[in-house]
């Protein structure tokens, strides 16, 4: 994962405060948390900066893919085995006899499903770091294949 | 709910709609995704032709040859097995389905090794060992699903508290670096010195410091497993008495051949009073002039120097898919994938029998097919 001080050194380091934020480091931090966008900072999109919005683009794109929570799924490395969905302690508490006891997740709206032989996010809405703000890593630990991550550990 | 037929684990639970297979693998969803690519076509001799005639010149074959190996047979059902088996006794064939595991299968049907289910392992087992295979790449579900993970009636309180996992390979596999809490993973290039430095561990003897960890734990609890894997036969060089003596003392111990129905395979020979031949063995002393291939890929899974003798065979290949051996075969008789398009009964690595649920439908299945060369014979 980009450090907002990667960031911040292609930004144009002037504090126009055009983007609503005192200076260009806040800028940086927020845009890593997903708070502004990119296009925000209207002097980046001038031609004289265009190499430098290019590298920033491209170091955004880890941060995109990530969800609400900075769960990151790779499923090119994904094989399936469906560890993530039996270890998460959400899924085993709000359905026991499904993913709990090792079958496919019966939840309608799971965290984490299986489908087609890899792993999606369906929701993480019920995910412990999203709602309890707890930094729980069960579904990473047990995936040897580190098709999971979180996007403070990338 | 569909039966999975990527490997032995014979998953129970996978959903399928439309274009989405749900709660399987990557093997398991595969089957299905990729159902109609590469499908065989009946060749005689790389001519396209219709299916009785490949099965006519098929016989023919059968009736000039002087020695007959039929080779496979693990994707095939229950009842799949039996025909050929009646079909190589007829011939007096060679039977083989590649796997290596016939001494410890034929010791758990006679009962002299004990083993239990994957039930019982769920919801009743501490120590899971897992010797010389590396199941999160052969059977992805295994752990997930039958083992480590899920939680059981008397294992409420999850991996991290309930079991204890071992892992004992030659080197750091996918499943080795699922051993972290409450687990231990043990390198070692001689299993029959570490199996005995186990036994002596149990009788009170002295050993190294996991061994000695692994023996405190197993004796916490009075069901315990060991899950063996192909790693371990070639490390034990086929003697198991040590071996048998430490399942005795462990708890039970249950196959992980990842090939679908081999269990069911060995209960089949077994059964029928036949023993199993090397199919390696009869190409390198060229004891046999023709082999019957059913649903494998000798060309592409044995090594170079052995599988280039297949050429000089008569080849009869019977597989729902293109394969590299039928490529080079005499004639290719195309068959259906058994539990997506044709059903019957498969062997579950613990040998529980499932029933399959086949969603689509085929004229032509491994059944009709060997009973058809059968019947012409």
């Amino acid at each position: 994962m980009p450090s907002p001080m990667d960031i911040y050194k292609l930004l144009p380091k002037t504090n126009c405060k055009l983007c609503g934020e005192q200076t260009c480091m806040s800028f940086a931090f927020k845009l890593i948390r997903k708070e502004k966008k990119l296009e925000d900072c209207k002097p980046l999109f001038s031609p004289e900066f265009e190499e430098q919005r290019k590298k920033i683009e491209e170091m955004l794109k880890v941060v995109e893919k990530a969800t609400e929570t900075g769960l990151v799924v790779n499923e090119d490395l994904c094989i399936g085995c469906g560890n993530c969905v039996v270890v998460c302690p959400v899924h085993v508490y709000e359905d026991p006899e499904g993913a709990g006891s090792g079958f496919g997740v019966r939840l309608d709206n799971p965290i984490l499903r299986v489908e087609n032989g890899v792993v999606r996010v369906v929701d993480v809405g019920l995910c412990r770091r999203y709602k309890e703000k707890t930094i729980c890593v069960a579904c990473r630990e047990n995936c040897p294949t580190s098709a999971i991550a979180f996007l403070e550990e990338l | 709910m569909w039966v999975c037929t990527g490997c032995s684990c014979l998953c129970d639970d996978v959903e399928i709609e439309g274009n989405n297979v749900k709660h399987a693998c990557r093997i398991g969803a595969g089957i299905i995704l990729n159902r109609s690519v590469a499908r065989a076509e009946p060749l005689i001799e790389g001519r396209k032709t219709d299916m009785d005639s490949a099965i006519e010149k098929a016989v023919e074959i059968l009736k000039d040859s002087k020695g007959v190996a039929i080779y496979g047979l693990n994707n095939s059902t229950l009842e799949a097995q039996r025909i050929a088996i009646k079909l190589a006794k007829k011939l007096s064939a060679y039977v083989d389905n590649g796997s290596k595991f016939e001494k410890l299968a034929e010791m758990i049907l006679n009962k002299e090794i004990p083993s239990t289910t994957l039930e019982n392992v769920k919801d009743y087992a501490y120590v899971i060992f897992y010797w010389g295979c590396d199941v999160h790449n052969s059977m992805p579900r295994h752990m997930s699903r039958y083992t480590y993970y899920p939680r059981g009636k008397k294992r409420q309180r999850g991996y991290e508290e309930d079991r204890f996992l071992v892992v004992v390979d030659v080197r750091r596999s996918h499943t080795a670096m699922l051993a972290k809490k409450n687990a231990v993973f043990i390198k070692t290039d001689d299993d029959r010195k570490l199996v005995r430095e186990f036994v002596t561990a149990l009788e009170g003897g002295i050993a190294s410091g996991d061994v000695l960890r692994v023996v405190k734990e197993l004796k916490k609890s009075d069901f315990n497993v060991i899950f063996g894997g192909e790693g371990l036969i070639k490390g034990l060089g086929n003697e198991f008495e040590e071996f048998v003596k430490l399942v005795n003392s462990v708890g039970y111990f249950i196959p992980a051949d990842y090939r679908t129905n081999s269990m069911g395979f060995f209960k089949s020979i077994f059964e029928a009073g036949i023993s199993k031949a090397n199919f390696e063995d009869l190409l390198i002393d060229e004891t046999i002039d023709t082999a019957i291939i059913v649903g494998d890929d000798p060309l592409n899974s044995m090594p170079f120097e052995i599988a280039k003798r297949l050429v000089k065979l008569k080849l009869i290949v019977i597989d729902p898919k293109v394969s590299f051996t039928s490529k080079i075969a005499d004639v290719v008789i195309p068959s259906a994938i058994s539990g997506v398009e044709c059903g019957g009964k498969m062997l579950r690595s613990d040998f529980v029998e499932v029933e399959l649920k086949p969603v689509f439908k085929s004229e032509w299945d491994d059944v009709e097919i060997l009973k058809s060369i059968l019947e012409g014979l």
